[in-house]
């Protein structure tokens, strides 16, 4: 349950930043988002800076993928699998 | 070998035949047969510096293989967080080690190729080394692009993207894959490699789609690209004082176009050819003249090399120890502003070497720094826009998207001016005459046609380019053009074929035995 909670809570943060950095990414229903241009290197580097803040993680260039950026999920998605290690 | 000519045709004929009935696990075979007629033909001799990277990176790609396998079970046998750590960072700073190694030989030898005209002349006064060896190095064909292939590859093995390949061979396919090898694209191992290894069968649409695309290209380089080259040669080749500003202008307008048009047209043949195998290549252009922003613009050209920068030296840096430090440093300063301090420094990194990757004049290192610029106050400014727009009661309607378009080709056409001329100098002398001298009526005037290009010349890439940009607009708007073709009435279809082809041959520029010029890409 409390898992759960978490889970959303991180799900929530993701989104705020992303909203913060690049509204469209939250509408964007698509699977690549940075080569469809919704979402730019500065608009990642932005992202990505955020996101380490907030979670206390580390993201290395191998993870600024265009997999793990094709859309909102797949940022969320990636950002659990490095809490999770 | 140009795709252009009698010889290619004839390779790729064979390849094609042989290709689709050898049994599939051989047809990689005739790919790396091909490709090494294309690049010996090319070259006239053995492609010692292109088997030099193959090996190095083949070496290279195994070492992190085998690397990151040991690090995975020390890890896993061992106990304690801090002793992992410390593994993966004794592991890390092996592979970190060959990278760097690997780097300054492959760097190294396209810096020897790509400067060495610069440096024939200290090289001469060397005790030793004679002067048949300095008019012996001649760059290799294609090394500006396979070099950075596959550099991109030993850096995506020792992040983990994709795997390091066990077979040398087939390392020396993907680059030397003969459609790309000259001017790209540029390509990914785990998009191209799997490729190669999969199982292909003949298909007559995916055949014809080809062609069209192959033709296309060639309308694109012999109707438009090398017409335009005439003129802006002429016009370049001219004592500057003595051309009237408009003129530059328009040859300048037009040299835009000429890059375009013999790059993209390269392109679309490369992609035609690697079609027809069944090989599908990145796509490097999405119409950069619609862009609206300069950043839009490096967005849709040359789009595989843009990549290529923002995931190996962009990303690379700003997410580097030294880039976080950075960050973290400047981040809160200046009303936040700070945070964009990092992003400039890359940026600026990514369009000095995109500078010299293209070039090794002063021009070119110029050039990239004046994109750097652009795109680092664009970064900075972009925050403000909304804000302006409202005050000076700007509508995003049709009317202010021309206006964005306009600004982005004045851009580009300032920069266009320090590629094109030869020196600073003449950069400069071109300025002034666009500044300070117009003489608009020259335009007008029986001047325009005596640069090489007559009235029926003009005429005609006018014609040419109402197709290019109906084409264009189509394809901005999502649609295909081959599949719309495909679907009309045979009649129809290849009324259109043969027309395209007669246009070709007729309207299309060649040199003696129907030689057509050299691709501009070709020697960057």
């Amino acid at each position: 349950m409390k898992l759960k909670g978490e889970n959303q809570k991180m799900e929530e943060k993701v989104l705020e930043i992303l909203e913060e950095h690049c509204e469209e990414a939250l509408d964007y229903d698509g699977d690549s988002m940075m080569e469809d241009g919704v979402i730019d290197s500065f608009t990642v580097i932005n992202v990505v800076s955020d996101l380490e803040e907030e979670f206390d993680i580390e993201i290395d260039a191998k993870y600024v993928i265009a997999e793990n950026f094709k859309n909102k999920e797949a940022i969320i998605a990636f950002v659990r699998r490095l809490m999770e290690e | 070998m140009q795709f252009l000519s009698g010889s290619f045709m004839i390779l790729w004929m064979i390849a094609f035949a042989l290709y689709y009935l050898v049994p599939p696990k051989m047809q990689w075979y005739v790919l790396l047969a091909a490709g090494i007629i294309f690049y010996v033909a090319g070259t006239g001799g053995i492609p010692a510096a292109l088997l030099l990277t193959a090996i190095s990176t083949y070496g290279c790609g195994l070492f992190l293989r085998n690397n990151l396998e040991k690090q995975k079970e020390a890890v896993l046998a061992c106990e304690g967080k801090e002793e992992k750590k410390r593994l993966k960072e004794t592991f890390a700073g092996k592979r970190k080690r060959m990278q760097i190694l690997y780097f300054i030989v492959n760097l190294g030898l396209l810096l020897f190729y790509k400067y060495s005209v610069l440096t024939l002349p200290f090289l001469q006064k060397i005790p030793g080394i004679s002067t048949d060896f300095v008019k012996n190095v001649v760059m290799p064909l294609g090394i500006s692009f396979y070099t950075l292939t596959a550099m991109g590859y030993v850096i995506d093995v020792g992040r983990e993207n994709c795997e390091a390949e066990g077979s040398f061979l087939k390392v020396l396919l993907f680059l030397s894959w003969f459609p790309a090898i000259t001017q790209g694209p540029f390509n990914r191992f785990r998009a191209l490699g799997e490729q190669f290894l999969q199982k292909h069968e003949f298909d007559y649409d995916r055949l014809l789609r080809s062609i069209q695309r192959f033709v296309w290209g060639a309308f694109k380089k012999l109707v438009i690209a090398d017409r335009i080259g005439i003129f802006v040669d002429r016009v370049f080749e001219s004592e500057a004082s003595s051309v009237p500003g408009s003129i530059f202008v328009c040859a300048v307008v037009l040299y835009m176009l000429q890059l375009y048009a013999d790059f993209s047209g390269y392109i679309d043949m490369a992609m035609g050819v690697s079609e027809s195998f069944d090989i599908a290549l990145p796509e490097n252009f999405k119409r950069p003249y619609f862009a609206r922003t300069v950043a839009d613009f490096w967005r849709r050209w040359h789009i595989t090399l843009g990549t290529w920068f923002k995931d190996y030296v962009m990303f690379s840096f700003v997410m580097s120890g030294s880039g976080r430090k950075l960050g973290k440093a400047f981040k809160k300063k200046w009303n936040g502003m700070g945070r964009h301090v990092v992003p400039i420094i890359g940026t600026m990194l990514v369009w000095f070497f995109t500078g010299a990757w293209h070039g090794r004049t002063l021009n070119y290192m110029l050039w990239g720094v004046y994109y750097g610029i652009i795109m680092s106050v664009s970064l900075v400014l972009e925050s403000f826009y909304p804000i302006w727009k409202q005050k000076l009661h700007i509508r995003e309607g049709k009317g202010y998207a021309l206006f964005c378009m306009v600004r982005t080709w004045g851009i580009v056409f300032v920069a266009d001016i320090l590629i094109r001329s030869e020196s600073l100098a003449q950069a400069g002398a071109v300025f002034r005459a666009v500044f300070t001298r117009l003489e608009a009526e020259a335009l007008l005037s029986k001047r325009i046609t005596s640069y090489g290009l007559s009235k029926y010349d003009f005429l005609l890439l006018l014609l040419a380019f109402t197709v290019w940009l109906a084409v264009s607009v189509w394809e901005e708007k999502g649609k295909d053009v081959r599949a719309y073709l495909a679907g009309r009435p045979a009649i129809l279809r290849w009324s259109w074929y043969y027309g395209v082809v007669l246009l070709l041959l007729i309207t299309g520029i060649y040199g003696g035995s129907y030689d057509t010029a050299a691709f501009l890409y070709q020697s960057f």
